[in-house]
């Protein structure tokens, strides 16, 4: 199993690394999309799937690590680096606000604050339009005067791949090991001597820091900005991209939201028709496959593995 | 021991949920060493006391001290980190971590712990409890009764100095009951300090030394075994009057 | 100028009204089946989108068209209920919070993109109930409004009723005080909890076919009467019909009183939204534990 595992791997960065090459320009913006997505859809499962804080503001991080860079870098002529930086640590803070906010907010509670508090950010952005250019859009300094998007999409892989280490260090360590016990039984965690405040407050911090990293990445590729980056139903995609995946693994999310984001471009004739299909998907992923899909192929491919083995146990028996 | 602060001490402490008074002006002093059992008809405020002196409830007023100190105000977590375990009326575990990483949890969470010191104190927990062999299942899987042991377990990762068990024989079957009894004198015997809430008092007389009655959010009795058994007050509230 | 604040202040009423409705619904909903239904501002939508082909595809009068769409937003509940919603009563579903969370805004993202596709983005507007305007003194009010407005109470004094005077009702009342005891004395049918989020969704969709001629119909009308109709509940506390009533009028004319005295007139509109979803943020922040408020630790 582990080398089968070991050589997906294999196979899967190869493909990764030599993708620019593959395709044509077309396809390669999906793959720099695909990277943003996975990002988003990562922090999210972290902070959902893993340490169990339903969020639904999470794309407004997004929106405020794009705005924050992009204007910052518009008005004062700062080194893009440098402003999305300032995104990170902008959602950083304010992401530790609403964790600390969201303290006493559990389960469906702490979903409505955070959509709330991401819808009244979408409506500031629209109305203050002098400042962000509003539904207009605002213009962005592109990170690279390329032709072509080649080093957006090894940037972003760049980006994925140095966050996902980032994340899986988190989840293994014991972080990961109280986050997931604030999950299971925050009374329990306490008990047991875990900083719930605390804790709590580094899940937000953490992956708002993370969206707002994506969300820089994204504004100075798209180069025109948009308040709905922000909106319910962009969040509404991220969540069905983490949940088909597997909410309860960084990997699986990842791969959920590269599947995705892939397959909408794909099913791109089928026009408005593709939105039905995934909200579709969602929801019977919800309802009979509440780990993922990830999770449920993964089970299927160890029952056909058992089968195979204790037929050949059975054929040198007998 | 005479004349030492007594290891935890409620003093007038009370606690209102809504407009019911659910523990009223109570005195509770619990010297280091001691192994006491807390009982009294449902409603009496028992649980309540524990979740005072363990902060997860903030009393309306009066005092609670630590080893001498104040500690009100403190905590869930804090009490933990200071040697103060507890387990609850009905077994709070992490369902869907495994066993070991139940007990790592909290000793993980320790101040100055490492991964490998704490998995092996946590497998010597675990063979003491007799759940050694169990380690790699999820706590969900596991059985009622072994459930309540794995609870104990977590709590033992604190090295706390006083333990608070909130009704320990509910729903346990005599096996497993006798087995709690002899965990319990055995950790007693190493200086763990103890307070159990429970209902099955006959149980509670054979383990402790001194039992505190509460009736209505108050001590109506405080003594020996011998002494409370024929106090008229405990009868009488027993017998609901 | 105060008659042009009284006016807004009516038309906050007849607004309040409405979201008066539209959080009774969600109240049933949430006392009996325990989960907050992020897909209640969806059903609103179709009800209302259900009124306007009623009335343009099979020619029934405006009026009428609002039972309709309240007999279709019930069909359409109940089949969601049916075939999503289960999994809420079944012992082996774990973690019946977090899907009750997943499945409701999946419901509500499927509802959105379904409404997209059949619909179209362009806002539509179905035909007046009665045209023309209710003059009285200096106060001039679209009859649609008052109509809206008047149709409205009748919903609530039905569901009132119906709550206290039928059996089906008074059961419901029952399970919503206590799953555990309605079960003793014998309500443990799953038809209740059909009925609770039919009933729901009927007052969620009466409410959209009310709104029609007012403000237009579009895909995504549903997102913020959905957050006002939980501001109301939480506001008006614990499943208390009256409770809902009362708050909904309050945010209907505080937001409409918002919307005339706010000092920027280009942006009074936008930040309108905005309004009732900080109301929502700040009832939260207060009442943490919103629609349940009990204390987390058992009192023994």
């Amino acid at each position: 199993m582990r080398t089968l595992a070991f050589g997906a791997v294999v196979v899967f960065g190869a493909f990764a690394l030599a993708f620019p090459f593959l395709v044509n320009g077309y396809w390669l913006s999906v793959g720099v999309l695909a990277m943003f997505y996975a990002i988003v859809a990562a922090s999210w499962a972290l902070l959902a799937g893993y340490a169990g804080q339903f969020s639904f503001g999470h794309m407004a991080f997004v929106s405020l690590g794009a705005y924050t860079s992009g204007l910052l870098v518009k008005w004062f002529d700062i080194p893009i680096p440098l402003g999305m930086l300032a995104g990170v640590l902008m959602c950083g803070v304010v992401g530790s606000g609403i964790g600390f906010v969201c303290l006493r907010m559990r389960g469906p509670y702490l979903a409505l604050f955070t959509v709330a508090f991401s819808e009244v950010l979408r409506i500031v952005i629209v109305s203050e339009n002098e400042v962000t250019g509003g539904s207009g859009g605002l213009e962005v300094t592109p990170l690279f005067h390329a032709r072509t998007d080649t080093p957006y999409y090894y940037l972003g892989l760049a980006l994925l791949l140095g966050s996902l280490a980032i994340m899986q260090f988190l989840v293994t360590s014991r972080w990961g090991l109280f986050f997931r016990s604030i999950r299971e039984n925050e009374d329990a965690a306490a008990a047991s001597g875990v900083k719930v405040v605390r804790f709590r407050i580094l899940a937000f911090a953490i992956t708002s820091s993370f969206a707002g990293l994506a969300g820089g990445f994204y504004g100075h590729y798209i180069g025109i900005l948009t308040p709905d980056i922000g909106s319910v139903d962009q969040m509404g995609l991220v969540v069905a991209m983490a949940v088909i995946g597997g909410t309860e693994s960084i990997v699986a999310a990842m791969i959920g939201a590269l599947g995705l984001e892939f397959l909408v471009e794909a099913l791109r004739s089928y026009g408005q028709w593709r939105l039905v299909l995934f909200g579709a998907l969602l929801l019977l992923t919800i309802r009979f496959a509440r780990n993922g899909l990830l999770a449920l192929a993964w089970q299927q491919v160890m029952r056909l593995g058992s089968r195979r083995r204790t037929r050949s146990i059975g054929q040198e028996a007998g | 021991m005479p004349g030492s602060p007594p290891l935890i001490e409620a003093r007038d402490l009370t606690k209102r949920f809504g407009g019911i008074v659910a523990v009223s002006g109570l005195n509770f002093a619990v010297q280091q060493g001691e192994l006491i059992g807390l009982i009294g008809p449902n409603g009496s405020g028992k649980t309540t006391t524990i979740n005072l002196l363990t902060g997860h409830v903030t009393p309306a007023s009066g005092h609670i001290t630590l080893r001498g100190r104040s500690a009100r105000g403190l905590a869930p977590s804090e009490f933990a980190t200071l040697r103060v375990g507890r387990t609850f009326q009905i077994t709070q575990l992490f369902s869907r971590m495994t066993v070991l990483e139940n007990m790592l949890v909290p000793g993980l969470a320790r101040p100055h712990s490492h991964k490998p010191a704490a998995t092996a104190t946590a497998r010597r927990h675990l063979e003491f409890l007799g759940l050694a062999a169990l380690e790699k299942l999820q706590a969900k899987n596991l059985s009622g009764g072994q459930q309540k042991l794995l609870e104990l377990g977590r709590a033992l990762m604190l090295d706390p100095e006083i333990l608070f068990l909130d009704e320990p024989f509910a729903g346990v079957n005599p096996f497993l009951r006798d087995e709690i009894i002899v965990l319990v004198r055995k950790l007693h015997a190493d200086g763990r300090t103890f307070v159990i809430v429970d209902h099955d008092i006959e149980a509670l007389q054979r383990l402790v030394h001194r039992m505190v009655v509460m009736s209505r959010g108050e001590k109506i009795a405080d003594g020996t075994v011998a002494e409370v058994r024929v106090n008229h007050e405990v009868l009488r509230a027993y017998a609901g009057v | 100028m105060t008659d042009y604040l009284l006016i807004q202040a009516l038309n906050g009423l007849v607004i309040g009204v409405i979201y008066a409705v539209i959080a009774a619904g969600l109240t049933v909903i949430f006392s009996i089946l325990k989960i907050v239904n992020f897909a209640h501002g969806e059903v609103y939508m179709m009800g209302g989108y259900f009124a306007y082909f009623a009335i343009s595809l099979v020619g029934i009068p405006p009026l009428p068209a609002v039972l309709v769409a309240m007999m279709l937003s019930f069909a359409m509940s109940v089949l969601i209920e049916r075939t999503l919603l289960k999994p809420l009563y079944s012992p082996t579903t774990e973690r019946k919070g977090d899907y009750g969370i997943l499945i409701t805004f999946g419901i509500s993202i499927f509802l959105r993109a379904l409404a997209l596709i059949i619909y179209g983005p362009y806002p539509l507007r179905p035909p007046s109930f009665w045209p023309g305007v209710l003059v009285v003194g200096g106060l001039i009010m679209t009859w649609d409004r008052v109509f809206a407005g008047g149709a409205g109470v009748a919903m609530l004094i039905a569901l009132v009723l119906f709550m206290n005077h039928t059996p089906w009702g008074e059961a419901l009342n029952a399970v919503s005080q206590s799953r555990e005891s309605a079960a003793i004395v014998g309500i443990n049918d799953q038809r209740f909890y059909m009925l609770a989020f039919g009933l729901g969704g009927a007052l969620a969709g009466g409410a959209g076919a009310l709104v029609g001629p007012i403000y237009s119909l579009s895909p995504s009308m549903g997102l913020l009467p959905d957050t006002q109709a939980f501001a109301i509940v939480i506001l008006g506390g614990m499943g208390s019909v009256a409770g809902s009533i009362i708050a909904g009028l309050m945010i209907g004319v505080s937001e409409s009183m918002f919307v005339a005295l706010f000092p920027d007139p280009s942006r009074s509109l936008t930040y309108a939204q905005a309004f009732s979803l900080l109301i929502l943020m700040l009832v939260l922040l207060i009442r943490p534990t919103g629609l349940l408020g009990r204390a987390h630790v058992a009192m023994d």
